[in-house]
């Protein structure tokens, strides 16, 4: 398992084209992938319906986990985060 | 399966059409978009179920069986910040199909120089799933897809 906590640097926060964006390519990833917000309890970072639940706002931190090892899955946390953290 | 109602009045002209890729690529996911008719107006729940998100632009119902409705009135209307939306019913609260959840008026949006086109989207759906898209003239609470 691999983490890194981010902030969201976007000014429309975690919605729209950041969070379609984001779940297309966590959707795309063999690994289970989940985003949790403050501490609050992880959601799924598949499904559109969980992140703009979540509602991560510009300048929320967030934590995202992917559920897996290896170059892949560095891989797939970096692409996730920087998603994250483009304006 | 799930009716989705039209949440606003005016014409439905499919994603292809709303002006901003996210939407009309389907990657927020598949659905339609009704362009409204100018004017004061009432936007209202696409499905009974609970409010799960609720800005004033933009709102997300979800039915007892889990499925989420995005209801996004105008593109880009987050800028706008609340400005000429007005709340009728609360994040949490549970609403019927066609009860009012935001006043808004198309007419103001799109003189502020923005599209007031409102996209309807099944979240977490499978495109294949939403079927019987309506096209052209609906009025409030008009059948507007099914989603199985």
């Amino acid at each position: 398992m691999v983490e890194r906590k981010v902030v969201i640097a976007a000014e429309v926060g975690l919605h729209a084209r950041p969070a379609a964006t984001f779940v297309q390519t966590a959707a795309q990833a063999p690994f289970e992938v989940t985003v949790s917000k403050g501490g609050q309890a992880p959601v799924n970072g598949k499904s559109i319906l969980a992140i703009l639940g979540m509602d991560a706002r510009q300048d929320d931190s967030v934590v995202i986990r992917v559920e897996g090892d290896g170059p892949e899955a560095e891989e797939l946390l970096n692409r996730l985060a920087e998603i994250c953290e483009t304006p | 399966m799930t009716t989705v109602l039209a949440p606003v009045e005016g014409a439905a002209v499919g994603l292809a059409a709303v002006p901003d890729p996210v939407f009309s690529a389907g990657m927020v996911g598949p659905g339609t978009a009704i362009d409204p008719l100018r004017g004061p107006g009432k936007a209202v729940a696409p499905i009974p179920g609970k409010i799960m998100k609720l800005h004033p632009h933009a709102y997300v119902i979800v039915g007892d069986d889990g499925k989420g409705v995005l209801v996004h009135l105008g593109i880009d209307t987050v800028q706008l910040k609340g400005e000429g939306f007005r709340l009728l019913a609360a994040e949490g609260d549970r609403v019927s199909a066609g009860q009012p959840v935001v006043a808004w008026d198309p007419a103001v949006i799109e003189a502020g120089g923005r599209s007031p086109v409102c996209p309807v989207v099944a979240l977490d759906a499978a495109a294949e799933s939403v079927t019987g898209v309506v096209q052209g003239d609906v009025h409030v609470g008009d059948a507007l897809f099914r989603w199985d």
